[in-house]
Parts: C-alpha cells; sequence; structure tokens
C-alpha cells in the first residue's frame, strides 16, 4: 500500500475526529449481549448457489459496522440476513445462526415480523411510497405495528424521526404534499425517518449514498455517526473511503467470503491482507 | 429517406389500414344518420323516459330508453361491485401467494374463461345460475334483509337484474384480474422489501402495495364498467327483459344492449322503432367510448408514473 493513499484515507477517517472507541451499551436495553448482531458459521445459498460462505463475524452495540466490498460480493445479501428480508426470494436458504442481542432470529420460534420491527432498513434507492404523504409514509411502520395510540401521539413520533433524520425543518410546513415533491437526498432522509420512526435497535442501510449527489451525500454521512448513539448502525457500502468516513468497524467482504474484519482504523492501516490493501486502494473492484 | 421498395411496401399496406378507419367511420355515419329521425321526433323525451311503447298507428309510438339505460347502468354497477374484489384478490393472490405452478394454472384458467364464447355463461346462467340464485340466495336475503332496498322485492322468477350482474361480475373479471395483475406485479421490489422490512404482515404488504396502484385498479374499473355496459347475448338471456326502473336488483330489467337484441327482428313492424333502436346503438357507442377512453387514459398516464414502468 502506498503511503500516499494510506495518509489519504487516515486524514479522511480523522477529518471525522472520532475513531474507535470502546462502546458501551446505555440507551437503556438490557444488556443480554455486548454484540448487537452475531453471525456464526452462516451460509447462505439462492437455489444451488452459494451467495455466502461461512461469514462470521460480531457488530459490538452502539456502532456503525460497515460492510465493504466490491459489487457481486454478497455484502447486500448478507444485509438481508439481519431482518430475514433474504427469505423474500423463493429459493433463498440460510444456513447457521444470526443472533440479534444473543437471540438466533432463525430459530423456528421467532416470527420474522418481530424481527423486522427491531431492524430498520434504508435501500439503496430512495424508495419512500409514492402514494403517501411525507408524514403518512413516516407514520406507516407505527400504524403497522400499533406504536401509536392515538393521532397526537402519531405525531409526535413523526416529528421525532424526522428530526432525527435531519428532515425535520425542512419538511415542517408540507407534512402532506405527496413524498415523491422531495429531492433525492431529502427522500433518503424520508426513508431514514421512516425506518426508525420504529425505534429499531439495529439500523441496516444499503449502500445509502449510491445514487445521490455528493453533498446529499455528505449529510447521510454524517446523520449516520449522529444515529449511533439511538441504534446500531450496520452499513453496506462499495466505496472504502465511505467505510472510512464513517465506520467504527469494518468488514471487507470478497466472493461471499469475509476476508477481513476489524476496527476500522486497524483495517485501513495495517490490512493483514494483500487482497483488503488492494481494495482499499482502489486497485480492486 | 425511404427507400423505393419500402414506399411500395408502406403504399401496398396501407389500404388494410385504412380499411379499418373507413368501417370505423362507416358505423358511426349509419348510426348517427339512422338515429336522427327519432332524435328530432322526441327529443330529449328520449332519453328521459322509460315508456317504451310500439304501436300500429305511428302517431302513437312513442320510445323512452331511460328504463334501458337504468338497467344497463344497474347491472353494471353490480358487475364491478362483486368483480373489483374478486379481481384484485386473485391478482394478490396470483402474483404473491399461489406457488409457482398453481399460479402459471391460473394464469391459464382465466385467459380461457376471458376467450369463452359469451353463448356459455349465456345458457350457463339462464338454466344453473338463475333458478340456483332464485332459491338459494335471492329469497333467503328477501325474507332475512327485506328492508334493505336492494332486497326490497319477492323475486319471481330468477331472471332479474341480480342475476344478470353476477353473470357480468364473471365475464368482466378475467379481463380486470388482467389489468390489476399487470401493475401489481410490476410494483418494483424495492417497494415491497421497503413495506416488509417495517414489519408487515403478508396481508398488511399487499394492502399497502395495492393502494399503490389505485390508478390501475381504477382504469380496469373503467374499462369493466365498459365491457360489461356493452355485452348482449348473456345479458339477454338472464336479465329477464322487462322494462322497469326500480331500486331493487330482484326485479327482470332490461339493458341498452338486450334490449336491441330482443327487438330488432321486430322493428321493421312499426315506422319508428327501427330509428329508436338506433339511437339505443348510438348511445351504447358512447357509454362504451367514453369509458375505454378514460380506462386507456388512465392506464397510459400510469404506465409513465414511477411504479407503473
Amino acid at each position: 500500500m502506498s503511503i500516499a493513499s494510506l495518509r489519504r484515507y487516515l486524514s479522511l477517517a480523522s477529518s471525522i475526529s472520532r475513531l474507535v472507541k470502546p462502546s458501551l451499551g446505555g440507551n437503556g436495553y438490557a444488556a443480554s449481549s455486548t454484540y448487537a448482531l452475531q453471525t456464526v458459521g452462516l451460509n447462505v445459498y439462492y437455489g444451488g448457489r452459494k451467495i455466502l460462505d461461512n461469514v462470521n463475524l460480531a457488530v459490538p452495540r452502539n456502532t456503525v459496522f460497515a460492510i465493504m466490498g466490491p459489487s457481486g460480493s454478497g455484502k447486500s445479501t448478507l444485509l438481508r440476513v439481519f431482518n430475514r428480508l433474504v427469505e423474500l426470494a423463493p429459493n433463498a436458504r440460510v444456513e447457521g445462526r444470526v443472533l440479534l442481542f444473543g437471540r438466533n432470529i432463525y430459530d423456528p420460534s421467532v416470527d420474522p415480523m418481530e424481527v423486522r420491527r427491531q431492524v430498520g432498513m434504508v435501500f439503496q434507492n430512495p424508495n419512500p411510497f409514492p402514494h403517501l404523504s411525507i408524514y403518512d409514509n413516516v407514520a406507516l411502520g407505527p400504524r403497522l405495528n400499533g406504536l401509536a395510540r392515538n393521532g397526537e401521539e402519531l405525531d409526535r413520533l413523526v416529528e421525532w424521526a424526522l428530526r432525527k433524520a435531519a428532515l425535520w425543518d425542512e419538511v415542517r410546513d408540507r407534512l402532506h404534499e405527496p413524498a415523491t415533491r422531495l429531492s433525492g437526498g431529502q427522500q433518503q432522509r424520508l426513508c431514514i425517518a421512516r425506518a426508525i420512526a420504529l425505534k429499531p435497535r439495529v439500523l441496516l442501510m444499503d449502500e445509502p449514498t449510491a445514487n445521490l449527489d455528493p453533498e446529499s451525500s455528505r449529510r447521510i454521512e454524517q446523520l449516520i455517526v449522529e444515529l449511533r448513539d439511538d441504534v446500531t448502525v450496520v452499513v453496506v457500502t462499495h466505496s472504502p473511503g465511505q467505510a472510512a468516513r464513517i465506520s467504527d468497524h469494518v468488514a471487507f467482504l470478497f466472493s461471499g467470503r469475509i476476508v477481513e474484519v476489524g476496527p476500522t482504523r486497524e483495517v485501513f492501516t495495517r490490512p493483514r491482507s494483500e487482497l483488503t490493501e488492494r481494495f482499499i486502494t482502489g486497485a480492486l473492484g | 429517406m425511404r427507400v423505393r421498395s419500402d414506399r411500395l411496401l408502406f403504399y401496398a399496406l396501407l389500404p388494410f389500414g385504412g380499411i379499418v378507419v373507413a368501417l370505423f367511420a362507416l358505423l358511426i355515419n349509419v348510426l348517427v344518420d339512422n338515429s336522427i329521425p327519432i332524435l328530432e321526433r322526441e327529443g330529449l323525451n328520449f332519453f328521459t323516459s322509460p315508456q317504451w311503447r310500439p304501436s300500429e298507428t305511428p302517431g302513437e309510438e312513442f320510445y323512452g330508453i331511460l328504463a334501458p339505460l337504468y338497467g344497463t347502468i344497474y347491472t353494471s354497477i353490480i358487475a364491478v361491485a362483486i368483480a373489483l374484489p374478486t379481481s384484485v384478490s386473485l391478482a394478490v393472490f396470483v402474483t404473491d401467494l399461489a406457488p409457482p405452478r398453481l399460479r402459471e394454472l391460473f394464469i391459464g384458467l382465466v385467459d380461457v374463461m376471458a376467450g369463452l364464447p359469451t353463448i356459455l355463461y349465456g345458457i350457463w346462467g339462464a338454466l344453473v345460475l338463475a333458478p340456483f340464485l332464485k332459491d338459494r340466495l335471492m329469497d333467503p336475503l328477501h325474507t332475512y334483509l327485506g328492508f334493505v332496498p336492494l332486497f326490497s322485492c319477492q323475486p319471481v322468477t330468477g331472471y332479474t337484474v341480480f342475476t344478470a350482474g353476477l353473470i357480468l361480475a364473471l365475464m368482466v373479471v378475467p379481463f380486470m384480474t388482467a389489468v390489476i395483475r399487470e401493475a401489481y406485479s410490476r410494483i418494483p421490489d424495492t417497494y415491497r422489501e421497503a413495506v416488509y422490512s417495517l414489519g408487515a404482515t403478508d396481508y398488511e404488504a399487499a394492502r399497502t402495495l395495492v393502494s399503490m396502484i389505485r390508478p390501475a385498479i381504477l382504469a380496469a374499473l373503467l374499462l369493466g364498467f365498459g365491457r360489461a355496459a356493452g355485452e348482449t347475448i348473456a345479458v339477454s338471456l338472464t336479465v329477464g327483459n322487462s322494462a322497469s326502473i326500480s331500486a331493487c336488483a330482484f326485479t327482470p330489467g332490461y339493458t341498452i344492449a338486450s334490449l336491441i337484441a330482443n327487438q330488432f327482428a321486430n322493428a321493421g313492424l312499426y315506422r319508428h322503432m327501427t330509428s329508436a333502436l338506433y339511437a339505443a346503438g348510438l348511445i351504447l357507442l358512447v357509454i362504451g367510448l367514453a369509458l375505454n377512453t378514460a380506462g386507456l387514459y388512465m392506464l397510459a398516464r400510469w404506465r409513465k408514473t414511477r411504479v407503473g414502468r
């Protein structure tokens, strides 16, 4: 790895001025596990094709965990294992254990709806429901899950979520306009609000800035770092730069296998694998 | 520029396209021309009077289309009211829930149903469905829920507005299902994922996604209504063919299409009846054109949106 590119990433990382700290729970959840998510011997198949091969990793709570890798490496599939969305594909098969705060979410006794309520998700393309207003997009999750007892409570929840997503000031006067009137970056922040309105314990983000302009991307990245205090964030990215800027821990996924995983600073300064080094210097995919 | 041989092909094939346009123009021309006498004779009364009075004495002839017009709208409303929830349910079932082989079977069956000769629906409706409905559904409904205007009259036979509406529903379901299923299955996966990621059950997900394609459903409704309004043979075999205007669905009625089909053979016996039937046909054409144009326009606009593409 060249010294110049090393410096580049180090400066990117430290410009956010917060790097790996020992993470403490501290948001009221029972400390049943120091890890928000853990996978043990995880294999995923689509039909006969193996997409993920013996993935073992642990996501400490209240951190930002980045999964980086070139396209086709299985990142998005791995993310969809964490909220059982992978099961929407009729020929998908999951082996191994996935622990959410210590509990195996693939246990037959676990209801996938319950998992998804605790594990929110933001997608690669901003996908607010185009037939719903800004307000109704955020209110949809709480309504589906009966989280608000009355209109006033729902109003408060929607406002809370929009504030957390740093969108409230821009939309407070136009809550009942169609969500599609917002710009791409605003729509993505709306999707973040929609996900966190359920007050999930984990937030999954699938390349959330891949289709946004640089300024909108920067705002979303800043938001991800702030959200860490409320939820554990797992973010998929194909950009090592983004992983360096926003994550506390990073996993490098290649061809369905974890090549390297560890604290972001360590992985970026002293990559143990040559493959990782090539990826973070941009020599790969 | 077109090369010579291509231009030749263009002019060689032009007449075939031209024939269609010319025939359509001719059809409208005949309808309008033949409608004018009765419209000049009766004016607005033609539309607003429920009386249909043929007479050997031309001076006493009077034709009002209101009862069949009412019957056309009433049977069509019953048809789409039954067909709409059925079609939406079928579309969701086939797209989301049915295992692949069952899905193919359903899609094939629905296509076959859409292509069946309508006379088959007609004889089955008249010989099997009508008596069955009278004994098993209409009589009990009248006995126990007679206070509802819809059920307020005792059915005399099985040939009623309700029976015709039900047969029509059966006939437009395949058609409406095709439109709705196309829209529903084209919703991008990302929205499906989004709604499931919020902890929705299958039912809640389907409900949210169905509400997403509301414009396409409205289009299906308009197109289905247009089809039901124009359907002739199955209706004339089941509707009872009697000019009446009643809120009760268990009375025999008439529709414009069944009126024309039933009266055309005898129309030559009277001076003005042929013209009256042409005018009735013109109204049917206008209703059909309006509903189909509106439906197709909505569908075309829907296909340009983010979800419908």
